[in-house]
């Protein structure tokens, strides 16, 4: 029972930085129904360019900003060279290749850098379990749930209260009559990259000391997090949290009582019956197709 | 077949097959047959990617699916090369069935990450199923003996060599066949197929079924080929490799496949050689940096569109320099290909160099030997008489959230007669034609259709009993030919299977020339034949509802639904449509007209029902209808009183 009880925490903990990986996900395709198929590597950055930070001297908890700084960046970047020409010429596949091949790029790169062995990220809070429950919990791991919940909520409230965060909305139900309003959609669209690559560099910097750091961490956390989305549902906001949380404990139980080879299969499974069963998401809601 | 190809084709053929002999390194002919082998996996790719237009990131994963099938079989069992090679082929097909399940329900981004998580389970499951496929270890084998000879390194060449001859030509014919156009119907407009009868699920299945067993069979020779095989080989750069090749080379050409293949499996030999690619990527930044100049003294290219190319090739040149390695930066060239062929090569090479030339896409030949009529004479007819009622919908409700669209509608329409349904916009004509269809299921209320119930019934299905319609706003198959477009419609009358096809059997090759024929009857009888062999999406509008509507004939309807096909026409354009649309109901063919033009309705209709927010407000003769005061209020708006 107290095995359990710890999986389920640390699964928790898992299925948050899912969530924030998968409100990513959200933020993009609300304004452009665009996704980053680069997600997960621009995850990868943020941990690897925040270890060097630290590495560098700098405190853990003054990095935190440089590092989503350095996200956004990434995330505008990605933006203007991977989706903007392909939103132009109104073309699916071209922004899922250019963003496939930037994702590559960012990996190799990272590879070139950082080198291709993984990393350890040392720890900003002590790494002896607390006693929660009867269970042993990381302090790291309590941070991780704190921050990405912080995170997304802060996101939320910007979005529904600020008047930038009405344009993302706007944008979001009606790109071309916002931008008949006078919105500058396009920067509204760039606006959601550079946010939605900031809570996954975000996300990074939180991860990253409770698992090994490393050009090949982002692929399949990506990947997952795609998972999350699709069940909590593209357009659906909290829906995530709890997506990512029945996935995060999935995951860590797979891995404890089958095999920790096996521990990326249920997710992926999760996503291809929830595609194959009810596409729009178990929170979201079916759009009506016009014809 | 055209001779000059044909005889080029052969001397290919026999350049390839002498290759080894010529060469005698090796090391030459085990990468040509790495070309070979993955063309074989592009011509599978390019059905799903060219020709459905989804995108799929599972091959690699299918690919070893096929190699771990042979090299299991091989390890446990000893099975021989006649064993493998189909076991491969059938397990992969069976693999792309289930990967086809998802993709039924989801198309673009969804349907790349799932394919993605698909090739990512496979590559897990190929590392973890120790017992099976000797995880990470690999597996290794040797060269394949076929009637009790061992075959060496060349003989293995000219085995592969036969199986790619064989796969391009079965994927031609495949290609070219109805299933081709199933396929690339799918891609222009999924609805419209459904409308046609061509079920988009069950061509996509299809389409991947095929796909995938050309991937399990190339895996397997890969395994024979590569003679030791490991999971690690089947990841995720080299499923983006593969999708690189199909575009690179050039969607819907066998062509491009072949070119793509060489590219990918020779550029990063040609990157180890760090001199070469310095001079490559020199050359490349000055041609980039000269045709945008041309580019910006023409005014074709904005000054911020051409500063991306210059500044990266410029980039990618100096780099080049600093580089110590480059095996190290290869992924990082392939991204960077990747985007500029998306970007600026999106026809890819074998579009590009029939843009430079001028070549026209070839459309396949047309001949028409054979006389056909336009229309057969509606069946089913003969059986009711003329004053039957064909279409019976009682009660209908659509309901979208609040909204109801539809409002307990009942409409009847008589066997043989033009119904009229007019109504201002909004008022949910082209909703109930989106019911007849199937498109949407009603909420409530039914409809009976030659005395057979509609509701719940899938749209192909529905076509396929006798329901045909055109679309308000046009849907026609836009990279496909006016001709092509015809004979998706008369998809239904092909009975030949994917043997036939295959092997170009009697029944195939009769029933090809027969439909033919029977498309240019079509064409002619909208006034369409001298623009056969023109791709739908070139014709000016009104050409295009034509061409609708001899779609739509093709399906030998016995009700054809038509939603405003004289918007947008010109007037002698509509007193042409007239004659047209009073042809079809001399065929014995019903007709439901939508209409804005009330001149037309009034000229044709035998009955009008008149619709006003989703209800039916009046019916009855035209004369009748015209001169109701409801229906008089409902479009000019009530009386201020």
């Amino acid at each position: 029972m107290q095995i359990l009880t710890q999986l389920v925490f640390s699964g928790i903990a898992l299925g948050m930085i899912y969530a924030v990986i998968a409100f990513g996900y959200q933020l993009t395709f609300a304004t452009s129904d665009t996704l980053n198929f680069g997600q997960g590597d621009a995850l990868m950055l943020g941990a690897l360019v925040g270890l060097t930070l630290v590495g560098l001297g700098v405190n853990y908890w003054l990095m935190i900003p440089l590092v989503c700084l350095f996200g956004a960046v990434q995330g505008a970047v990605v933006e203007r060279i991977g989706v903007r020409p392909a939103l132009k010429i109104k073309s699916e596949f071209g922004w899922i290749m250019s963003t496939i091949a930037l994702g590559i790029i960012f990996k190799n790169v990272a590879e070139n850098v950082w080198g291709r062995d993984d990393l350890k990220f040392p720890s900003p809070l002590p790494e002896s379990p607390m006693k929660f429950l009867g269970a042993n919990v990381l302090p790291m791991e309590i941070l991780v749930i704190v921050g990405a919940v912080g995170m997304m909520l802060a996101v939320e409230v910007f979005n529904r209260k600020s008047i930038y965060g009405k344009a993302v909305v706007a944008t979001f139900n009606d790109r071309d009559a916002a931008k008949l309003m006078g919105i500058n959609t396009g920067l509204v669209i760039t606006f959601s990259y550079a946010l939605s690559s900031l809570s996954a560099a975000f996300a990074g910097v939180l991860i990253a000391p409770l698992t090994l750091t490393g050009a090949t961490m982002g692929a399949v956390l990506g990947l997952k997090a795609f998972a999350v989305a699709i069940i909590g549902g593209l357009t659906s906001g909290m829906g995530i949290i709890l997506g990512g949380i029945i996935l995060g404990v999935a995951e860590t139980t797979t891995g404890f009582y089958l095999s920790t080879g096996y521990k990326d299969v249920p997710g992926l499974v999760l996503l291809l019956i929830v595609l194959a069963v009810k596409p729009a998401g178990l929170f979201g809601k079916t759009a009506i197709k016009k014809v | 077949m055209n001779v000059k190809k044909l005889v080029l084709g052969a001397a290919a053929i026999a350049a390839l097959a002498a290759f080894p002999l010529a060469s005698g390194n090796p090391y030459y002919i085990h990468l040509v047959e790495t070309i070979m082998i993955y063309a074989i996996v592009l011509f599978g790719l390019d059905i799903v990617v060219g020709y459905t237009g989804q995108v799929s990131l599972g091959h690699a994963g299918l690919f070893g699916i096929g190699a771990y099938t042979a090299g299991v079989l091989i390890l446990k069992l000893d099975a021989p090369v006649y064993v493998t090679l189909p076991a491969a082929l059938a397990v992969t097909a069976a693999f792309g069935a289930v990967l086809a399940l998802p993709a039924l329900r989801v198309t673009g981004p969804y349907l790349a990450m799932v394919t993605l998580a698909f090739g990512t389970i496979v590559q897990i499951l190929i590392n973890e199923m120790t017992f099976l496929t000797e995880g990470p270890m690999g597996i290794t084998l040797t060269k394949p003996s076929l009637f009790g000879h061992a075959l060496d390194e060349t003989e293995f060449y000219w085995l592969v060599l036969a199986l790619l001859i064989a796969s391009l030509v079965f994927v031609d014919r495949v290609l070219r066949s109805q299933l081709g156009r199933a396929f690339e119907a799918l891609r222009g407009s999924p609805v419209a197929s459904d409308c046609m009868g061509v079920s988009v699920y069950r061509y996509k299945v299809y389409a991947f079924v095929i796909s995938a067993a050309l991937a399990g069979l190339a895996g397997s020779l890969y395994a024979y080929s590569e003679q030791y095989i490991s999971p690690n080989t089947y990841n995720f750069e080299l499923t983006v490799m593969f999708l690189l090749a199909v575009i690179m080379g050039g969607r819907k050409t066998r062509t491009g496949a072949l070119l793509g293949a060489t590219i990918i499996v020779l550029l990063p030999k040609l990157l180890d050689d760090l001199q070469m690619f310095r001079t490559g990527a020199v050359v490349l930044a000055v041609i980039v940096v000269a045709s945008v100049a041309v580019g910006l003294k023409r005014g074709k290219l904005t000054k911020q569109a051409a500063a991306i190319p210059v500044v990266g090739s410029i980039a990618l040149a100096a780099v080049s320099f600093k580089l110590e390695t480059m095996t190290d930066w290869r992924l990082s060239i392939f991204g960077l290909i990747t985007l500029f062929v998306v970007y600026y090569l999106q026809d890819g090479i074998v579009g590009f160099v029939r843009n430079a030339l001028n070549l026209k896409t070839k459309h396949e030949r047309d001949t028409t030997a054979a006389k056909a009529t336009a229309l057969t004479r509606a069946s089913g007819q003969g059986q009711g008489g003329n004053d039957g009622e064909l279409l019976k919908a009682n009660g209908v409700l659509m309901q979208f959230g609040g909204l109801k669209a539809l409002n307990n509608v009942d409409l009847v329409v008589q066997r043989g007669s033009i119904h009229g349904l007019i109504g201002p916009n909004g008022s949910g004509k082209s909703t109930m034609m989106n019911v007849l269809t199937g498109i949407y299921q009603p909420t409530a209320g039914s409809v009976l259709f030659a005395g057979t119930s509609v509701t719940g019934r899938t749209s192909s299905d529905i076509a396929l009993s006798g329901i045909a319609r055109t679309f308000q706003n046009v849907q026609l198959f836009g990279e496909m030919t006016a001709l092509q477009n015809v004979l998706v419609g008369l998809h239904h009358s092909f009975k030949s299977n994917l043997i036939d096809i295959a092997l170009h059997l009697p029944r195939y090759l009769r029933e090809d020339r027969e439909q033919r024929a029977r498309a240019h009857a079509l064409l002619e009888f909208v006034g369409l034949e001298s623009l056969a062999s023109e791709e739908a999406r070139n014709l000016p509008y009104g050409k295009q509802r034509l061409l609708e509507i001899a779609r739509a004939l093709a399906l030998d309807p016995q009700l054809l639904l038509l939603d405003e096909p004289a918007a947008g026409l010109t007037a002698p354009d509509i007193k042409e449509l007239l004659e047209i649309i009073r042809k079809i109901r001399g065929a014995g063919v019903t007709v439901i007209l939508i209409e804005h033009h009330m001149d037309v309705v009034m000229s044709l209709c035998d009955r009008v029902s008149v619709l006003d927010f989703g209800q039916k407000i009046a019916e009855g003769l035209p004369a009748e209808v015209q001169a109701n005061e409801k229906v008089i209020e409902a479009y000019l708006g009530g009386q201020a009183v």
